[in-house]
């Protein structure tokens, strides 16, 4: 009766960076590519469970589902070493294979009409388990099928499976450059907002910040999507460590999130990760102590959200919650240490309208993945500075929208028919109350937020005002 | 002085002198008179040998040396004329007597012996001056004094002292009854503890003694009660032995042990001696004692009672000795009576301490022997309870603890306790191999060490005075048979999987285990502790274990665990009385003592609740969880409703942040300070272990270490109380807001239910029923807020308790509790503002 958890990765970004984290997952536990128990993996203590389920030939097959609507990447698996290692019933593409030609509309439509199909897929999944913990939703929310086809995903889970966790590894687009889908900030924007409604923990991986970590951290001068994704799958397979190597604490999700997530809405999570290091890339050998990696893991050149705040701003953003995953060979009483130090030296701000402190999982390390450093470290955080992220995407999106660009192709779309752009209001409204929501977090006033007024960004602004003073 | 003439002799010779040199003086006459009687009846003799050869040849010499060759010639031919017709036993005297006088004159002395003689006259010459003593007046008729006179004075002396001897031996025999050769025959008896014709052992003054009516002197009487001592005291050292010898054989089965046995034969070898001494003095005895007039010659080896006390002396001092060990021993036996005679031969005196070691080297070698049976092969030897160790008859698991005792009033001082601990030990580990581990592997492991040791470990090689040896030995033997059993206990009985294992199932370090448990016996447990079988929970904690990782643990570890309902009264849940056990099975309840799995039933019973509390709160996160509240419609109703939902959400979300701040905290410091901590601390001291007693040392420090952290001490009763409290909150929390959301939920159902065009009518529950709904909404959001409000007040006031009682506890380290608890200053700041 493991805490089963099913995997969805949509799209082309969610089924490489699912790739990955399969790829990482049966390096973790000694499972080969074809699925089978390498001949070395005799040592306990892992779960394999969670993720994988047994096959009546002993595979291991990933409790995973394959959906696309364009059929480039799916191939490229089925034709990689790894093609037996998918229940190949689990796979989706799209008959047509034309993908959502990066229209957020097109691929929620697309996914509205195959749903059945993929719930069936779903329910099989979630019949084979003993007791479902939840999903998680690989995608990206700039593009087509992982945003609009995710979205839909997300509401349908939410309604059908409301008692069971959702969350999402959800890909931000690389605002740095410009990118060649020109509606990302549509799309982003209608994504953003069943990600705050309709999933219970948002892991942000931006691009930006992925590539910047690849250049400046790991000196790759242009750094390969394959590079990135590693990165991806690195973070991903980290924060579930404890769910694969059961220990006192933090072994199903649910408790995990419980931590993180106090209030309902501020559900995004920031990551960060120390030693980095990419597939091949011999780095430097650190010293790799308790006290360096959760040092390291609260600079923020190793978070892997980008910090769109001005100076100000980002002096008053907060911790809303910490929860430092270290893995190897640690000794406990280092821990104290530790953390007696950081809070010595100040390095954390923390909301002050509640208790709040810095947590620490001990997990094992794959006894099958040789590191060069001792101790490794992930950060899963809940920081109000993500909100700046928020509203760069609403400043995209307004840009986009006050010139009325693009919308055509959109209201192709039965959502959007008679010109009726409703949706992308409401999404606007929410996000902006998203982002008012962790604004006021910063504020120890929060407890009373959006109470005495209807007006929330009346609110806001009062509090903001109150701020400056 | 009765011979008549020779007194009227005395007497003209006295009146011619004393007229010679003052006529008229006849008033000292009569002085004068007495005082030749008195110096002639005088016995005093001169202390030199009567040898008239040597004194003549010494005047010769003399006479030669001074240079007058041919006086000395004339002294010699003197000397034989008179030797010939004289008595040979009267011409030494004369002789003496003229050389000292010639040698008084020379030293100008003249008048030294009688004040009221003339100063004796220079005698004219040597041959003339034969008598010059008489203090014949010089060239007066000195010269015609009869030569009979002169012979008598040298003869008078000897007679008078034979005559004063016999007058002195027949007093002697006058006052004496008894012979002495008899009291030294009754003396000699009387050593031997045998009653002489004399000399009886006299019950009442518990001595031998004469008996009043026995006519002896004071002196001897004296002489023989003292020589009698050595009687008295060997009387007891033999009355000691036949006590403990010579009883009936049953007797002595039960009552004397062998150290008592060894010391007797030992005494007895010492009493042959002594047997032999007196047998020699016995035919001393047989010859006469010369009395003392008697000539010398007759025998050398006779026994009066002085030369007796010489002989006796020292048999004397050895029987003293003996008396005082058989006194110091009596009532004792094994170990304590090596022990009294040890006390004894801490002695300067060289003969003691070669007596006391031959001694104790018989008396302790039974002992040594029992230790060295006992280190080597486990055996108690010890048919008379004589050894320093007792066992006692107990059930496997409680033989280490008190299967084995020392008895220390039985520990003989030259062993150490120490080495007695040591001893204690290795012989409990043989017993311990054999009765709990099966085990006989150890044979080979003191077979080593008596190798190792060498000969002095064969049967009886041991003495006293060896103790470095004994030493060497079970320092050895325990070595080896120590590693032995910690071998055994640790690659055979595997102690510390079985100490992983307690520690993943009853100290709920597998967390997956622990939470299936949670989650399949958990509706059980909410029923009423009476109704609940212990059948069903047995099978649910199986299915938990196939479920959990537990499941590729080693199944002998999983049957151990059990399922273990306590003693239940009225209203318990299951909650209250569920727990968990581990069977440690022998020889591992050595370890796991039926006290020491109490305590880690009190650990777990501690975890279990604070998992459950834990559960709980996930729970209630679950059911206000982000993507189920997030889209409520009630954030679209109308301003009131909408702010009274966002308050009570807001209140509710708090109120769980805190507690699960504190629980979470709470958790690590569990994990990290108590159990991790512990743990590791534990696990170097396991493998520092060199037997079996640092290994329960080591267990009881860990878990007594747990207890105290995890403050279930003595000292933290008031703080568990608290934090118990805080639980009870939490639990009620959490049953709260079970009931809030199931009828949030239900109404969002209600209003949603008609129309089902969502989010594009943000109206959606203009119907009948909206009213009703809102109107419910409200009175259950305004209970809610009350309720939410009280329960924030009892954790708050509870908390504040708990948190200000945290410092204050001395006795465990809970700084980091605080320092966790409090990591953002958040409740120092929130204190400080009121």
């Amino acid at each position: 009766m493991p805490r089963e958890i099913i995997t969805i990765q949509v799209g082309q970004c969610g089924n490489q960076i699912g790739m990955e984290f399969w790829k990482q997952l049966c390096l973790e536990h000694g499972i080969g590519k074809d699925g089978l128990l390498e001949d070395f993996a005799t040592q306990g203590g892992d779960r394999k469970d969670v993720f994988f389920y047994q096959a009546d030939d002993q595979h291991f097959i990933p409790r995973s589902l394959l959906i696309d609507l364009e059929p480039r990447v799916i191939n490229g698996i089925q034709n990689s070493e790894y093609r037996n290692l998918y229940n190949h019933e689990n796979i989706f593409v799209a008959e047509h294979g034309g993908g959502a030609g990066n229209n957020w509309a097109s691929g929620y439509h697309q996914g509205e009409q195959v749903v059945d199909d993929i719930m069936d897929m779903v329910d099989r999944e979630a019949d084979g388990s003993d007791s479902l913990e939840g999903f998680v939703l690989c995608h990206s929310i700039a593009g087509g099928t992982g945003s609009g086809m995710g979205s839909y995903l997300l509401e349908t889970l939410n309604d059908r499976y409301s008692k069971k966790l959702v969350q999402t590894y959800s890909v931000f687009p690389n605002q740095m450059e410009t990118s060649d889908v020109v509606v990302q900030p549509y799309n982003s924007l209608l994504t953003l907002k069943r990600l705050t409604l309709n999933a219970d923990c948002v892991v942000v991986l931006d691009n930006t910040a992925l590539n910047r970590i690849a250049v400046e951290r790991l000196h790759l001068s242009n750094p390969t999507f394959a590079q990135t994704n590693s990165l991806v799958s690195t973070v991903m397979s980290a924060s579930t460590t404890t769910l694969r190597y059961p220990g006192y604490m933090n072994n199903d999700l649910v408790g995990l999130l419980a931590s993180l997530i106090p209030t309902p809405r501020c559900h995004f999570l920031m990551t960060g990760y120390t030693p980095l290091t990419v597939e091949r890339q011999v780095n430097m050998i650190r010293k790799t102590t308790v006290l360096d990696v959760m040092r390291r893991l609260l600079q923020t050149k190793n978070i892997m959200v980008s910090s769109y705040a001005r100076t100000k701003e980002a002096s008053q953003a907060k911790y809303i919650s910490i929860l430092n995953i270290i893995q190897g060979e640690v000794d406990p009483t280092q821990v104290h240490e530790s953390l007696q130090r950081i809070r010595e030296r100040k390095l954390v701000n923390f909301i002050d309208w509640a208790p709040a402190s810095i947590q620490v999982a001990l997990s094992r390390k794959s006894p099958y993945v040789q590191t060069t450093h001792r101790v490794s470290g992930l950060m899963l955080a809940n920081h109000t500075s993500i909100r700046h992220l928020f509203s760069k995407c609403l400043g995209q999106y307004e840009k986009l929208r006050k010139k009325q660009a693009f919308l055509d192709n959109y209201r192709k779309f039965p959502m959007f028919a008679d010109n009726d752009l409703s949706e992308f209001d409401e999404s606007r409204e929410i996000i902006e109350s998203l982002v008012d929501e962790y604004k006021a977090c910063e504020s120890p006033d929060y407890i009373k937020w959006g109470m005495e007024d209807p007006g929330e960004a009346n609110v806001a602004a009062a509090l903001d005002s109150k701020l400056v003073v | 002085m009765d011979d008549q003439q020779t007194q009227d002799l005395v007497k003209e010779l006295v009146h011619r002198l004393l007229s010679a040199a003052e006529s008229g003086g006849g008033r000292d006459t009569g002085g004068a008179l007495r005082f030749a009687h008195r110096l002639l009846s005088s016995r005093l003799a001169p202390a030199v040998l009567p040898d008239e050869h040597a004194l003549a040849e010494s005047i010769k010499r003399r006479l030669a040396a001074s240079g007058r060759p041919d006086d000395a010639l004339a002294f010699a031919d003197l000397h034989s004329k008179l030797s010939v017709r004289a008595r040979p036993a009267s011409l030494w005297p004369l002789l003496y007597l003229l050389d000292s006088l010639s040698s008084q004159r020379r030293a100008a002395a003249a008048a030294s012996c009688l004040p009221n003689l003339p100063s004796a006259a220079p005698p004219r010459n040597a041959t003339s001056g034969t008598a010059p003593g008489a203090g014949g007046r010089p060239g007066s008729r000195a010269h015609g004094a009869p030569p009979g006179g002169v012979v008598l004075v040298s003869k008078d002396p000897d007679n008078i002292r034979e005559i004063a001897l016999r007058e002195y031996t027949e007093l002697v025999i006058d006052e004496t009854e008894v012979s002495e050769a008899a009291l030294v025959r009754d003396v000699l008896y009387a050593c031997q503890g045998i009653d002489g014709r004399y000399v009886r052992y006299d019950k009442a003054v518990d001595a031998y003694d004469l008996p009043d009516g026995v006519r002896v002197p004071r002196s001897t009487r004296t002489l023989v009660r003292k020589l009698c001592e050595l009687g008295w005291l060997f009387r007891k050292v033999r009355g000691f032995i036949s006590d403990n010898i010579s009883r009936s054989p049953s007797d002595a089965a039960t009552e004397v042990g062998t150290v008592a046995q060894a010391f007797c034969s030992a005494l007895q070898e010492e009493l042959s001696d002594y047997y032999k001494l007196l047998a020699v003095l016995e035919s001393y005895s047989l010859n006469p004692i010369p009395t003392p007039g008697s000539d010398s010659g007759v025998s050398s080896n006779y026994l009066s009672l002085r030369r007796l006390a010489v002989w006796l002396a020292e048999p004397a001092v050895r029987m003293r000795l003996m008396a005082v060990l058989v006194d110091g021993c009596r009532g004792l036996r094994g170990g304590a009576m090596a022990g009294a005679i040890h006390g004894h031969a801490q002695h300067g005196d060289p003969m003691f301490q070669e007596f006391m070691g031959r001694l104790l080297r018989r008396v302790c070698s039974p002992l040594f022997e029992m230790v060295r049976s006992w280190v080597l092969e486990g055996e108690l030897e010890d048919v008379f309870t004589e050894f320093f160790i007792v066992g006692q008859p107990v059930k496997a698991e409680s033989l280490w603890r008190e299967g084995y005792l020392i008895q220390s009033d039985m520990l003989p001082a030259f062993i150490s306790p120490v080495l007695a601990q040591r001893i204690l030990r290795t012989g409990k580990s043989i017993n311990f191999l054999r009765v709990c581990c099966d085990d006989s592997g150890w044979a080979d492991a003191a077979a080593e060490a008596a190798a190792y040791v060498g000969t002095t470990t064969s049967r009886g090689g041991l003495g006293y005075g060896e103790t470095d040896a004994l030493e060497a030995l079970v320092v050895e033997a325990a070595k080896r048979i120590d590693r032995h059993l910690m071998d055994v206990i640790h690659k055979r009985y595997r102690f510390k999987d079985h100490c992983l294992a307690i520690k993943r199932y009853l100290l709920l370090g597998q967390g997956d285990f622990v939470q299936y448990l949670m989650d399949v016996v958990g509706p059980e447990l909410s029923e009423p502790a009476n109704r609940i079988s212990s059948f069903q929970l047995a099978g649910l904690l199986e299915t938990a274990i196939r479920a959990s990782n537990a499941q590729y643990d080693d199944r002998d570890i999983l049957d151990r665990i059990k399922v273990k309902m306590m003693d239940h009264g009225d209203g318990d849940r299951g909650w209250d009385v569920f727990s968990l056990e581990y069977d440690a099975r022998v020889p591992l309840d050595t370890v796991f003592t039926a006290s020491v799995m109490k305590m880690y039933l009190k650990v777990f019973n501690f975890l279990w609740k604070l998992k459950r509390v834990d559960h709980s709160l996930t729970g209630v996160w679950k059911t206000m969880k982000p993507n189920c509240i997030v889209s409520s419609p009630f954030y679209k109703e109308g301003t009131s409703i909408r702010a009274q939902f966002v308050s009570v959400l807001r209140k509710c979300q708090v109120l769980f942040n805190e507690m699960n701040h504190f629980v979470t905290n709470f958790q690590y410091y569990i994990m990290f300070e108590v159990l991790e901590v512990s743990w590791a601390r534990f696990s170097d001291e396991m493998d520092a272990a060199k037997d079996l007693d640092d290994l329960l040392l080591a267990h009881d420090k860990y878990l007594n270490s747990i207890l105290e952290k995890a403050l279930l001490g003595e000292r933290s009763q008031g703080l568990l109380r608290n934090l118990f409290e805080l639980f009870d909150i939490i639990l009620q929390f959490r049953s709260h807001a079970d009931r809030w959301f199931e009828r949030i939920y239900e109404l969002q159902l209600r209003g949603r239910g008609k129309p089902k065009t969502k989010s594009k009518d943000t109206g959606s529950w203009l119907d009948g029923g909206r009213k009703a709904m809102i109107q419910l909404a409200g009175e259950l959001f305004r209970k809610m807020g009350e309720d939410l409000d009280s329960i924030a007040k009892d954790y708050t006031a509870s908390l504040d308790a708990f948190i200000t009682q945290l410092p204050m506890q001395q006795h465990v380290d809970l700084k980091f509790l605080l320092f966790r608890l409090d990591f953002t200053e958040y409740y120092s700041r929130v204190s400080s503002n009121k």
